[in-house]
């Protein structure tokens, strides 16, 4: 069974939550403070997080820091405020995503899905992307013989732009097909993603050759093979 | 270096300098000149009477001298006349310097002679001169320049008598003085004049550019600061010496400057505290409003199971929570502006795609009630898209609202530098009349008419406050019955200013 991690320091919150996972079909973990949660993470080794940003103890941002430290798990931040720093915050502390308080349980639960979904094994299990390779089925990317180890978001990310090499995505695009988002949300995660993992698989993030950034209307794949 | 003209502008130092100079040097000028002429007068007077007692006693010495001699001849004549210009007179201060004799002209030929000492032109001694000489009895004198056969001249005083021989006839006889001496001393004392004048002009302007330094420093200083005070350095004072009018101003300008960082850090302290109180409230109120918002969901799922009056109450819980919801939302939104806390974050996007993907989102149905009029090619803006995109859902939500039915157009229009977005409904309009209100928090057009949405009542004034931060507008036309025109106008790159409206807000 799915075993769910929630962080939430308000009781009844979490309680709701609690019925609202189980009901969903998930096994639960409910802690309460943020220093509590690396021994749990450790022994219950969780398939999901659920991490508020207010926590007592330890803050959900350094949670987040510590979790990605050795873990690649889906990290689904819960925010009270919708202000920039926070979400940005989180995010490049290594969330996958976020969700604003009030959020639509039913929208929670669709998004938690995605960020659970195994990567379904392609016929074509080796796609290319800049000078990338891509392995579907060991789930790795290599450069030049090397290994590097992205999160599974980053991973489906990188995957969505290198199926559709001529597409250019617009960030609205990317939320639909990697966080499951309908449009018209907030497409600030997308940047701050694409931003994390040029940092990563890029020679130089300066100047990317793996992910182009189209002007005005969103990013693409940058041509396979091309050397950096 | 700046150039002349633009320091003198600029600068109280260099134009009063400036002018302190160009008065003291008219000034010395004139009182130079006058007191240059009064020494050369009186220098010239004292030498003219010596020259012509001089002069006078030398005449009467030679007179003497002639009577003695008989003359048979001319040769006898010449000889003597040869003799006392060989030797011209070295009386008082060897002053005489020349001696030129001159027959007149009714004398007998015999006797007839013209000469002078040394090699001196005779044309020295003016025509003029020499007649007034032959016609006066009285001793002649006239200011004139002495020339030299080989060609040297120089000033002199030359001094006319009459002189008679008995039996022979009159000459003239003309005893010339050098001023050289003179004329040297004049320059000397010119010089010296000159050497004064510049001195002294130098003197006051130095003097004047240093006191007015000086003056103008603390001025100076004061400017200095107070535009440092401008750009925010709040912590700056002017620097006082002693106790004098411009300390005072000092004191003054010190006082005021503490005034005013009193003034700004407490009003920087209220737009803190509003903002904390904001944040605050907000993550109150939306952590129980989750709680709340997932039981009640939990609750509308099982509604089947519970007696209708009970079920419709899980509905109507669902629907009012969602309402409250966005009124959070929008009273957060407007009391961040309020807090003047509200962040553009500018990206470059297709506006095109922007409205289209905001229609879709707002009426996403297949029967197409939205008309979309937009140029073919990318119209690429510089905007906060979170902002826009809520002006326009906004915009094309009332559109929905009070189409009536009828269906909508939405316009985009573009110059070089704006771009427009016209939203059109033909639906029950408003009272032109009431065009100001609209804006206004918690407006209605008819108070008395069932609200059809969830409006908050704060969406037109939150797009004109997210308008504003763009420096963009937004115009309105509207009419009872007829519909009405909402237009969005921005400038396209971020820093812009509108100057041309794309669309204009009327009747289409």
């Amino acid at each position: 069974m799915t075993l769910i991690m929630v962080v939430d320091d308000d009781q009844d919150l979490a309680e709701m939550l609690g019925i609202v996972l189980t009901g969903a079909g998930y096994e639960v973990d409910l802690v309460s403070r943020g220093d509590e949660v690396m021994p749990l993470f450790a022994a219950q080794n969780p398939d999901l997080v659920l991490l508020d940003v207010m926590l007592p103890g330890l803050n959900g941002v350094e949670v987040c820091k510590l979790i990605r430290e050795n873990s690649m798990v889906p990290i689904v931040m819960l925010s009270a405020k919708g202000d920039k720093q926070d979400v940005v915050a989180g995010l490049e502390a290594g969330a996958d995503d976020y969700m604003v308080k009030p959020f639509d349980p039913a929208e929670l639960v669709a998004r938690m899905k995605v960020r659970l979904r195994r990567s379904i094994t392609e016929v074509n299990s080796e796609l290319a992307i800049g000078n990338l390779k891509i392995d579907q089925i060991e789930h790795s990317i290599i450069r030049d013989g090397q290994v590097i180890a992205l999160t599974r978001l980053e991973f489906d990310l990188l995957v969505a732009l290198a199926k559709e090499p001529g597409r250019v995505f617009t960030r609205e695009a990317l939320l639909s097909e990697v966080w499951g988002y309908r449009p018209a949300t907030d497409t600030r995660l997308v940047n701050v993603h694409i931003q994390r993992l040029r940092s990563k698989i890029e020679v130089n993030p300066e100047e990317p050759k793996v992910i182009l950034t189209v002007r005005g209307v969103g990013y693409k794949a940058g041509v396979p093979g091309s050397s950096q | 270096m700046r150039s002349p003209f633009k320091a003198w502008k600029s600068s109280l130092v260099y134009r009063v300098t400036g002018t302190i100079v160009v008065l003291s040097m008219i000034l010395i000028g004139l009182l130079g000149s006058a007191l240059y002429s009064r020494v050369s007068a009186g220098i010239f007077d004292e030498k003219l009477k010596l020259s012509i007692l001089d002069a006078q006693s030398t005449a009467r010495n030679t007179q003497i001298q002639l009577s003695y001699s008989k003359y048979r001849d001319k040769a006898a004549l010449t000889f003597v006349f040869s003799d006392i210009l060989a030797l011209p007179p070295k009386t008082y201060e060897s002053a005489a310097k020349e001696i030129a004799v001159f027959s007149f002209e009714n004398i007998n030929k015999m006797f007839r002679f013209n000469g002078a000492s040394n090699s001196l032109d005779l044309k020295s001694i003016s025509k003029k001169f020499r007649e007034e000489t032959q016609k006066s009895k009285e001793t002649q004198w006239e200011r004139t320049k002495l020339r030299y056969l080989d060609g040297k001249s120089e000033s002199a005083i030359v001094v006319g008598n009459n002189l008679v021989i008995s039996g022979v006839g009159k000459y003239e006889f003309y005893v010339i003085f050098s001023l050289a001496q003179q004329e040297r001393t004049m320059a000397l004392i010119l010089n010296y004049l000159w050497l004064t004048g510049i001195a002294l002009t130098l003197l006051i302007g130095l003097t004047t550019f240093f006191v007015m330094r000086r003056l103008i420093a603390p001025i100076q200083d004061a400017a200095r600061v107070a535009e440092e005070l401008t750009t925010g350095n709040l912590d700056l004072r002017m620097d006082i010496h002693g106790e004098d009018e411009i300390a005072s101003l000092g004191y003054s300008f010190n006082e005021m400057a503490v005034s005013l960082q009193q003034q700004i850090s407490r009003l920087e302290n209220l737009s803190k505290l509003q903002q904390r109180f904001v944040s605050d409230v907000s993550h109150e109120l939306r952590t129980p409003l989750t709680t709340i918002r997932m039981a009640s969901q939990v609750i509308y799922a099982s509604r089947e199971n519970f007696e209708p009056t009970v079920a419709r109450s899980a509905e109507l819980l669902i629907s009012q929570i969602e309402r409250f919801e966005s009124l959070l939302t929008d009273l957060l939104e407007v009391s961040r502006f309020d807090a003047q806390a509200a962040i553009l974050e500018i990206e470059a996007i297709d506006i095109v795609i922007l409205v289209k993907e905001t229609i879709d989102y707002v009426h996403p149905s297949q029967d197409r009630i939205i008309n979309l009029k937009a140029p073919n090619s990318p119209v690429l803006v510089d905007v906060d898209p979170r902002r826009i995109k809520r002006i326009i859902r906004n915009l094309i939500s009332n559109a929905i609202d009070h189409r009536e039915g009828k269906d909508i157009d939405v316009r985009i229009s573009e110059t070089e530098n704006e771009v427009s977005i016209g939203v059109r409904d033909y639906g029950s309009g408003f009272n032109f009349s009431d065009k100001k209100l609209l804006f206004e928090r918690f407006w209605r057009a008819d108070s008395s008419r069932a609200r059809t949405t969830g409006g908050t009542g704060l969406g037109l004034s939150i797009a004109l406050e997210d308008a504003k931060l763009h420096q963009g507008e937004i115009d309105v036309w509207g009419e009872r019955d007829k519909g009405a025109h909402f237009v969005l106008t921005i400038p396209k790159f971020a820093g812009g200013s509108i100057e041309s409206k794309p669309i204009t807000a009327q009747l289409n």
